[in-house]
C-alpha cells in the first residue's frame, strides 16, 4: 500500500483528509494432548482501514486484500459511509500531538524464541502436571503466541508506528474422586520466556485443582468475602466503563454528574496507566492521540472521565487518549488499569474477614453482569473462611450484587498486584455484603 | 481468489511430508453494518477479509495455517511451514485435478439484503428506535443495527475435490437503555436468520417486536429483583434452549468428547436426561440462522439425533475428531472464518416437541418463576458446570403468573440439570445467537418448547421467594 498514491487518489475523489492505518499480525498456537502435539497452528494476516473526511462526514472502511482495486474500494466505502451519516459528532481526523512517550516494549527475548524451546517447555509442564497426582485424570497444555505491528499515516502528515509481542501458556487439570470431578486452570502471561518458572506454576495448578475436592454446600445469605485478583478485575472494568464519556453524554451512565464526588470506598486509589512498561504499553491511542498516565479514581472520588477526541470537544476538555477506531465511529477503550496495593497479603485479608467465603472465580460474566446499571449474578467458586483460614471448597453457588455497592463496601484493599490478561494490575480485596445463593 | 493450479500445486506441496489429508479453505467475506442511534444514522462501515486456511491432518494430529497474502509464493511458503511439522514421506499420491461437488442449495430464495437501498434499511431501522424511543420518557438510547454478511466459500482436498457455496446472513440488533433516578436497565433483542430481506419485511414485524422490546424494558427497570434460592423454574420456549445449549450442547461436540474431556465422553446408549427429553442438532432447516449448505470441510449438514427419550444417541462429529472416536464427520464442522481451524460445533440445537402446553406447566407449578429472555451462559465441558443469564422473569405463584422480576443468574450441573427436566411444551421455537468457543463465533439458533425444571439455583438478588 502506497499511502502517498492512495491519498493523492482520495483526493481525486473528494476526501480531502484521510487517514490510513496498516496492522500486520502473526501468530503461533498449539496443544498438547498425552504427551503430543494434537494441533498446531500458525497465522499471517494483514488489515488495512481507513477514515476520511467527505462532505464533512467521517466514513470508514477496512479489507484484507491489497491488490490494484483496494484503493477504490476502500474510498468508495468511505464515500458511501459517510454520505449516509447522520450524525452531529464532528468529523475529526487528527494533527498530531505535541509530544509522544515512545519506547520499545517489543520483546526481542520472545522473537528469539525457537518453537522447538516452546515445544520443550509444555511438554515438560504437560508431563509435571500428569505425574503429580494420581487423581489428576486429564490435562491440557496450550500455547499462543502473538506479534503485531500497526501504523498511523494520514494526511496532516502525522505518522506513528508500534510493535508488541507476548506469549500465553495455558494449562487445565481434570480432577476425579469418586464422583466428584473439578477442573481448573492457570495460564502464564507475558513477554519474557526467562520468566517462566514451571514448578511453581504446575505446583500452584496442582494444588488449586486438588484443593476443589470434597466440595460442601453454602447456605444463602450475605457474606464477608475476599474476591480474588481475576474477580477483582472483571467486576472493576465493568465498573469502570461508567467513565466511559459517551456514555455519560447520553445519559446512560451512573456516573453522570459525579466527577469529583465519591464513587467508590476511600479505600481505592485507581490508575490508568497507558505508558506502563509492560506489553500494554502503547503511546498512541485509535486516533492518534498521545497516551498519558493518569489517576481515574483517588481515595474514592472520581477525577476523571475517559475521552476520545469528540466526545472530549463536546465537554470543551482534551482528549484523555482513551479513543478507539470502530469503522467510522470512534469509540473509548481503557487499559493497564492499576489499583493502589493496600497493606495486606491475600491471607491477612482472609485472616481479616475471619467468617465468610473466598471467591476464587466467576463466570457467565457476558449474561449475568449489566455494566450499565452494575447489576450481577454470577456462577461462582470459592472456599468457606472459617476463623480467618480457608476451609472447604464450595459446591455451585452464585454472587451477585451491584458493582457501584460493591466497590463502596471494601473492608481492606490487599497487596497481591499482578498484572492480568485483561490489562489490569490488580491485588484481591475483601468486601462485605457479598450476596450468595445456592442450594 | 486463488487458481486451481495453485491449490493442486499447494495441496500436493503440503503432503509432501506424509499428510494424510490436506485441505484449502478460501474465504472472501464483506460485512456491512448500519447503526441508527435514536433518530440519526449512526454510522455505515463495510469490511472486506479474504484470505486461505491450509489445514494437514496426520493421524490424530493437525497442523493449520491460515494467511490473507493470497500470492503464490506465500501459500506455498505456508504450506512449506506446515508440511515440515510431519518429517515423513509422502503416503499420498499427488492429485491432478479437482472434482467439483455439487452443493445442493437448501434456502429458500430470497433478496440480498445487499441488494436493498441502503435507505430503506434505515428506514427499517429508523421505525424500530422511534417505536422504542416513543413508548416512555424513560428509554435514554435506542439504537437499531442491521448486521450483514456474505461469504463466498471454496474448499479443495487432497481426496481431489472441490466445494463451493454462498451464505448470507441478517442480523437485526435492538439495543436500549432506559433510566430513571433508582436505576438503568439495558434489553437487547437480535433476530436473524438467511432469509435475506423477506425475513425482516415479511417474517419479523417489526413494529411488534420494537413495542414488546420497549415494554419489557420499561417493565424491567420497574421490576423487583428476582429472588434466589433452588426452586422450579418454568423455561420460556425460544432463547430458553440455552439451556440445552450450555448443559448438554457443548459437552456433545467431538472437540472435548474426542479428548475424553466432557462430562458426557464414552455415554453413548446411557440414560442423561427425563424420558421426556428427545433433542436434536439440525444444520439443514432452510434459512435458519444457524444452517449451512454444506459445513467447514464440504460435509452435508443433516439432522443429527443427540439425546432420544433421555438417551443419549449422538454426538457432533467432525472428520478430525472423528479420528479418535471411530465414527465419521456428521456435518457440523465449523469455523468463524479462514483464521480458524474448523471443528464440531452446534448449529440449530433444540429440546424436541413434548406434550405439555405452556398453560399446562405453568398451572402445574405452586411455586417458582418463569423466564423468558435470557443473555447467554458459558459452560465447563469437563465439569459440566454452567450457566446462563435470565434478564427478564415472573414469579409463578399457585399456578398462575404473578410479578415480574428482573436479572438473575442460573447455575446448575449438566450431569444433573437434564434429569430434574420434567415436563417439556409443544410450542417449539428458536432464539439467534453467536456461539464463541474453540473455532471462532458461529451463527447458531438456541430452541426449545417451554420447558420446566423441577429445581436449579437462581441467583438473584431479590432475596428468599417465600417474601414474594
Amino acid at each position: 500500500m502506497n499511502s502517498k498514491k492512495y491519498f493523492a487518489l482520495a483526493k481525486e475523489n473528494g476526501i480531502d483528509v484521510c487517514e490510513l492505518s496498516l496492522s500486520k499480525d502473526t501468530s503461533l498456537n498449539f496443544e498438547i494432548f498425552k504427551g503430543e502435539v494434537i494441533s498446531y497452528s500458525v497465522e499471517f494476516s494483514k488489515g488495512i482501514s481507513s477514515r476520511g473526511i467527505f462532505n464533512n462526514k467521517l466514513g470508514a472502511s477496512f479489507t484484507e486484500k491489497d491488490d490494484k482495486d483496494t484503493y477504490m474500494f476502500l474510498i468508495n466505502a468511505i464515500k458511501d459511509s459517510a454520505s449516509l451519516s447522520e450524525t452531529l459528532d464532528e468529523a475529526i481526523i487528527f494533527k498530531g500531538s505535541e509530544k509522544y512517550k515512545k519506547k520499545s516494549t517489543f520483546s526481542k527475548k520472545l522473537a528469539a524464541w525457537t518453537v522447538d524451546e516452546k515445544l520443550k517447555i509444555c511438554h515438560e509442564i504437560e508431563k509435571k502436571l500428569i505425574a503429580a497426582d494420581s487423581r489428576i485424570s486429564d490435562v491440557e497444555v496450550m500455547y499462543s503466541d502473538s506479534s503485531s505491528e500497526s501504523e498511523i499515516i494520514n494526511t496532516y502528515g502525522l505518522h506513528l508506528k508500534s510493535k508488541s509481542n507476548y506469549f500465553t501458556i495455558y494449562a487445565s487439570i481434570v480432577v476425579k474422586e469418586g464422583a466428584e470431578i473439578k477442573s481448573y486452570y492457570d495460564l502464564i502471561f507475558d513477554n519474557d520466556p526467562a520468566k517462566i518458572d514451571v514448578d511453581k506454576f504446575v505446583k500452584d495448578i496442582v494444588e488449586a485443582g486438588l484443593r476443589k475436592l470434597h466440595g460442601e454446600s453454602i447456605k444463602a445469605g450475605s457474606y464477608k468475602g475476599v474476591l480474588s485478583r481475576n474477580c477483582v478485575s472483571s467486576l472493576l472494568n465493568a465498573a469502570l466503563s461508567s467513565a466511559v464519556a459517551e456514555s455519560v453524554q447520553k445519559h446512560t451512565s451512573v456516573w453522570e454528574g459525579k466527577l469529583n464526588t465519591k464513587v467508590f470506598s476511600e479505600k481505592l486509589t485507581i490508575y490508568e496507566k497507558p505508558l506502563a512498561n509492560n506489553f500494554f504499553y502503547t503511546y498512541f491511542d485509535g486516533e492518534g492521540v498521545a497516551t498519558y498516565n493518569k489517576t481515574v479514581i483517588e481515595k474514592g472520588v472520581l477525577k476523571t472521565y475517559f475521552y476520545n477526541l469528540v466526545t472530549a470537544k463536546k465537554d470543551n476538555v482534551a482528549s484523555t487518549g482513551n479513543g478507539t477506531k470502530n469503522g467510522s465511529k470512534v469509540g473509548t477503550s481503557f487499559g493497564n488499569i492499576f489499583v493502589k496495593p493496600g497493606r495486606l497479603s491475600e491471607e491477612e485479608l482472609i485472616k481479616k474477614i475471619g467468617n465468610g467465603v473466598y471467591i476464587s472465580d466467576i463466570s457467565g460474566l457476558h449474561a449475568g453482569l449489566d455494566a450499565n446499571s452494575g447489576n450481577f449474578s454470577l456462577q461462582a467458586e470459592g472456599f468457606h473462611v472459617v476463623d480467618g483460614k480457608l476451609g472447604s471448597p464450595l459446591t455451585l453457588f452464585t454472587v451477585s450484587g451491584n458493582i457501584f455497592e460493591l466497590f463502596n463496601s471494601v473492608i481492606a484493599v490487599g497487596n497481591n498486584l499482578k498484572l492480568l490478561p485483561s490489562a489490569t494490575f490488580v491485588p484481591s480485596i475483601a468486601f462485605k455484603g457479598l450476596k450468595i445463593s445456592a442450594e | 481468489m486463488i487458481s486451481k493450479q495453485l491449490a493442486l500445486d499447494v495441496i500436493n506441496y503440503a503432503t509432501s511430508t506424509g499428510a494424510d489429508f490436506a485441505e484449502i479453505f478460501y474465504e472472501d467475506s464483506t460485512s456491512k453494518v448500519i447503526t441508527v442511534e435514536n433518530d440519526k444514522v449512526d454510522s455505515v462501515n463495510s469490511s472486506n477479509i479474504n484470505g486461505v486456511g491450509l489445514r494437514l491432518l496426520k493421524g490424530t494430529k493437525s497442523v493449520y495455517g491460515s494467511t490473507s497474502d493470497l500470492s503464490q509464493k506465500s501459500l506455498i511458503a505456508l504450506a512449506d511451514t506446515l508440511a515440515k511439522y510431519f518429517e515423513g514421506k509422502r503416503v499420498l499420491e499427488k492429485i491432478t485435478g479437482f472434482t467439483k461437488v455439487p452443493v445442493k442449495r437448501i434456502h429458500k430464495k430470497y433478496t440480498s439484503v445487499f441488494s436493498v437501498p441502503t435507505q430503506d434499511v434505515i428506514d427499517y431501522l429508523k421505525k424500530a428506535t422511534s417505536i422504542v424511543k416513543g413508548y416512555s420518557a424513560e428509554v435514554r438510547k435506542s439504537n437499531a443495527t442491521m448486521i450483514m454478511k456474505e461469504s463466498k466459500i471454496v474448499i479443495f482436498n487432497s481426496d481431489g475435490k472441490t466445494y463451493s457455496d454462498n451464505k448470507e446472513y441478517g442480523r437485526l440488533a435492538l439495543q436500549s437503555i432506559a433510566g430513571n433516578e433508582k436505576g438503568i436497565q439495558a434489553k437487547f433483542d437480535g433476530p436473524g436468520a438467511q432469509g435475506g430481506w423477506e425475513f425482516f419485511t415479511n417474517q419479523l414485524n417489526i413494529e411488534e417486536l420494537a413495542k414488546k422490546h420497549a415494554e419489557k424494558l420499561i417493565l424491567m427497570l420497574h421490576a423487583r429483583e428476582c429472588p434466589s434460592g433452588k426452586f422450579p423454574v418454568v423455561i420460556g420456549n425460544g432463547w430458553g434452549g440455552v439451556i440445552f445449549h450450555e448443559a448438554c450442547g457443548h459437552q456433545l461436540e467431538a472437540t472435548s468428547v474426542a479428548k475424553g474431556m466432557s462430562v458426557f465422553s464414552g455415554m453413548k446408549g446411557e440414560k442423561i436426561a427425563n424420558e421426556c427429553v428427545t433433542a436434536y442438532d439440525d444444520g439443514s432447516i432452510p434459512n435458519e440462522w444457524g444452517s449451512n449448505n454444506l459445513d467447514d470441510e464440504g460435509l452435508k449438514p443433516r439432522k443429527n439425533e443427540l439425546i432420544k427419550d433421555g438417551i443419549l444417541t449422538g454426538y457432533l462429529v467432525d472428520s478430525f475428531n472423528g479420528r479418535r472416536m471411530n465414527e465419521p464427520g456428521n456435518g457440523c464442522s465449523r469455523r468463524q472464518n479462514y483464521k480458524f481451524e474448523p471443528t464440531s460445533r452446534m448449529s440449530n440445537t433444540y429440546i424436541a416437541n413434548g406434550k405439555s402446553t405452556k398453560e399446562e406447566i405453568i398451572a402445574a407449578t405452586k411455586l417458582g418463576i418463569y423466564a423468558v429472555s435470557f443473555g447467554g451462559g458459558s459452560v465447563d465441558p469437563s465439569t459440566g458446570d454452567f450457566n446462563f443469564g435470565c434478564d427478564e422473569a415472573y414469579i409463578i405463584k399457585d399456578g398462575k403468573i404473578g410479578e415480574p422480576v428482573r436479572g438473575a443468574t442460573l447455575v446448575g450441573n449438566a450431569r444433573d440439570i437434564l434429569k430434574h427436566i420434567d415436563m417439556v411444551g409443544n410450542d417449539l421455537a428458536f432464539g439467534q445467537g453467536n456461539c464463541g468457543s474453540a473455532s471462532g463465533s458461529v451463527p447458531v439458533n438456541v430452541g426449545q418448547p417451554t420447558i420446566r425444571v423441577d429445581e436449579i439455583v437462581v441467583g438473584g438478588r431479590g432475596g428468599s421467594i417465600d417474601e414474594f
